[in-house]
């Protein structure tokens, strides 16, 4: 009754952790010293490519987050760099945590949230030989720069699809909380379901948290006695407490779909999830220190990965291909295209802010 | 809107949301009528999560994964009685370490035993059952007795405490070490034993708890719990240590969030996080005495033996 799906070694894992809270105690050290008034970046001691990551939340989470971690050991891996990943708690701790990998010798630094932006603008300006990446950040300056996933792509075509599969004419969503690219995925999906049935009903619950899985799952449920039978999500671990409440109602004998969002969820819970809304995290992170170690990385504008580069895309389960008409797979294709192409124009919230004191 | 279908959905949601909340705040009403503050209840809920999700991953079995759950809890608020029962440490501070040693170390552990960025544990849910006849009953019978086994675990666990708070002379040592503890000793009560009673019933319960939350999600995750050890102690203050009244504050917290999630559904633009401000807000005038008089323990937090001494 019980299983286990892993990606990736236990025990690597577990040493990678002790290495994470070794690297942690040192920076620390490192960040209490006095490191204002000599260079603390002598080559010898800080030679080689650092490449960091910083998350809100634990990378555990098989999403959001998770990617991230798989992002900068691709980095690892490609490239031989020194990697370090530290989780901030609380907003007081993202510059110190910024800092401290700033003058511990990583140029590059990948934030990995909205919520560093503020953080990241700040601590850009006093170091700014480092660059700082921030995924869905909305401030750029010249060494501070936003990474656009385009989601809301993905999740356009999740609408297409879950318009297409609903047979009460009513789709939902579950979010988290409720920052501007969280929406931005919504307003896609909605569209998306809109154009191909004007009729079709949206209704959305946030429930506040990234990884709530109890609140998740009532708001699921929710959801689901309202009448909604295909059920997207924008959250992070919580998410399995959408397709918890997903399988519960199927298992009572009702038709009801979910369907993944940020990272390929198809084979989190095989049996329900009709595909994924994705964004190529690791990808990404490694196309974006290609280009920072190359020099290319155009300083003082956003980074955008979309389907363009194939970094979005809304992946269908292969196990219930079968629940898809052969049309609606010829739709998903041609809506590809079109988004590709500019001929669909998938309504975007834009929320890019120029920082201009620091150019 | 309130349609007879959506008044079952909310109080059904209502009291799905509350049991985590109502058991974590009965096991820490005991242990604060002892004189114990317990603000690491939260790191207990979490060691319960995980234990109960490694123990029904092992056996395939939600009762197991329940006892473990319980004990797991019982070991982190053991910890929590070394510090403050045989070092007098400060009962807010160690609470505090606590809760933040028991989110740290679940993290790890599981973070060792699953892969760091991502494995899915799939465990066996607990399902709900109808009570046969009561059941049956319009309304009333989907909303309370169509749920899981923890539900009826509260509805046996309230009034039991409230008997043994009020109607036995073993809740009355209880009572009596949380409000004058040097006048219990005089009349030949430990305190300190007593104290480690409650604060271990306390921690079971909190763990029961997070057991709850892990086998009702059917999974684990980092920081599941969620700050529900806090909203617990607030729960026993809006409840006013009363067993019986805290568990409708625990509803009345659940169906805040239930509420939200209703009226969000609905289309309305009522700006939902309003209702999740109300039970807080509610707390708040409980704690500043305008219905009634608050009844804390008179020697809730305070150290013994007392350190003027």
């Amino acid at each position: 009754m019980s299983r286990v799906s892993e990606r990736g070694t236990i025990l690597g894992n577990a040493v990678s952790k002790i290495k994470r809270v070794i690297s942690v105690v040192l920076l620390f050290t490192m960040a209490c010293s006095d490191a204002r008034n000599e260079d603390p970046l002598s080559e010898s001691e800080f030679s080689g490519f650092r490449v960091a990551l910083l998350t809100s939340g634990p990378v555990s989470d098989a999403g959001w987050y998770g990617s991230a971690y798989e992002g900068i050991q691709l980095i690892e891996k490609t490239f031989g760099a020194r990697i370090s990943h530290q989780q901030t708690s609380t907003p007081a701790e993202f510059d110190e945590a910024l800092r401290a990998y700033a003058v511990s010798g990583y140029r590059l630094i990948f934030a990995h949230g909205f919520e560093y932006q503020d953080a990241a603008i700040r601590v850009g300006e006093q170091f700014p030989e480092v660059t700082i990446i921030v995924s869905s950040g909305g401030r750029v300056s010249e060494n501070v720069i936003p990474l656009i996933f385009e989601l809301e792509e993905g999740s356009y075509i999740a609408g297409v699809v879950a318009s297409r599969i609903t047979k009460t004419g009513i789709v939902g969503m579950v979010g988290g909380v409720s920052t501007p690219p969280a929406e931005a995925t919504f307003t896609g999906f909605e569209a998306g379901a809109k154009s191909v049935n004007p009729d079709v009903e949206v209704l959305v619950n946030w429930i506040g948290s990234w990884d709530d899985v109890a609140m998740a799952k009532e708001a699921a449920v929710t959801l689901i006695r309202r009448g909604v039978d295909v059920l997207i999500h924008n959250t992070d671990a919580a998410s399995f407490g959408v397709f918890q409440a997903v399988r519960e109602a199927r298992d009572s004998g009702e038709e009801v779909w979910a369907m993944g969002m940020n990272r390929d969820q198809n084979d989190v819970v095989p049996e329900v999830i009709l595909g994924s809304a994705v964004i190529r995290i690791p990808e990404a992170f490694l196309r974006l220190a290609k280009l920072w170690k190359e020099g290319k990385l155009p300083s003082g504008e956003a980074y955008y990965a979309g389907g363009q580069s194939g970094a979005a895309d809304y992946v269908v389960n292969p196990s219930l291909a079968g629940k898809y008409k052969p049309e609606l797979m010829a739709e998903i294709d041609s809506i590809r295209l079109g988004i590709i192409d500019g001929l669909i124009a998938v309504p975007r919230i834009d929320f890019l802010e120029r920082v201009e004191g620091s150019f | 809107m309130f349609e007879s279908f959506s008044i079952v959905v909310f109080l059904g949601t209502a009291i799905r949301l509350a049991v985590p909340l109502v058991i974590a705040a009965l096991g820490e009403s005991i242990t604060e009528r002892s004189g114990v503050l317990n603000i690491g209840i939260e790191g207990s809920i979490i060691a319960g999560a995980l234990c109960a999700s490694l123990a029904a991953l092992e056996w395939s079995s939600i009762f197991l994964g329940m006892v473990f759950g319980a004990i797991g809890g019982g070991l982190v608020a053991m910890v929590f009685a070394v510090f403050v029962l045989g070092l007098n440490a400060d009962q807010i501070i160690a609470g505090t370490a606590t809760t933040m040693a028991g989110l740290g170390f679940t993290g790890a552990i599981y973070q060792a035993r699953f892969a760091a960025t991502g494995s899915v544990i799939t465990l066996p849910v607990l399902r709900s059952f109808e009570i046969p006849y009561l059941g049956e009953v319009p309304i009333l019978g989907p909303i309370f007795f169509q749920q899981s086994i923890t539900v009826y675990f509260v509805y046996l666990l309230v009034p039991t405490l409230w008997y043994f708070l009020f109607r036995t002379s073993w809740g009355l040592e209880l009572r009596s070490v949380g409000e004058d503890p040097a006048v219990a000793e005089e009349s030949g009560i430990s305190i300190l034993f007593v104290r480690f009673l409650a604060i271990m019933f306390g921690g079971l319960l909190a763990g029961l708890a997070g057991a709850h939350l892990a086998l009702d999600s059917g999974t684990f995750i980092e920081n599941m719990s969620g700050g529900r050890g806090f909203i617990a102690i607030a729960i026993v203050v809006l409840g006013r240590w009363n067993p019986v009244s805290i568990a409708g504050a625990a509803i009345f917290f659940g169906a805040a969030s239930a509420l939200q999630f209703l009226f969000q559904s609905s289309g309305s633009d009522l700006p939902f996080p309003l209702f999740l401000m109300l039970p807080y807000l509610l707390t708040l005038i409980a704690l500043s005495g305008w219905f009634g008089r608050t009844k804390a323990p008179r020697s809730l937090a305070l150290p013994w033996p007392s350190k003027s001494r």
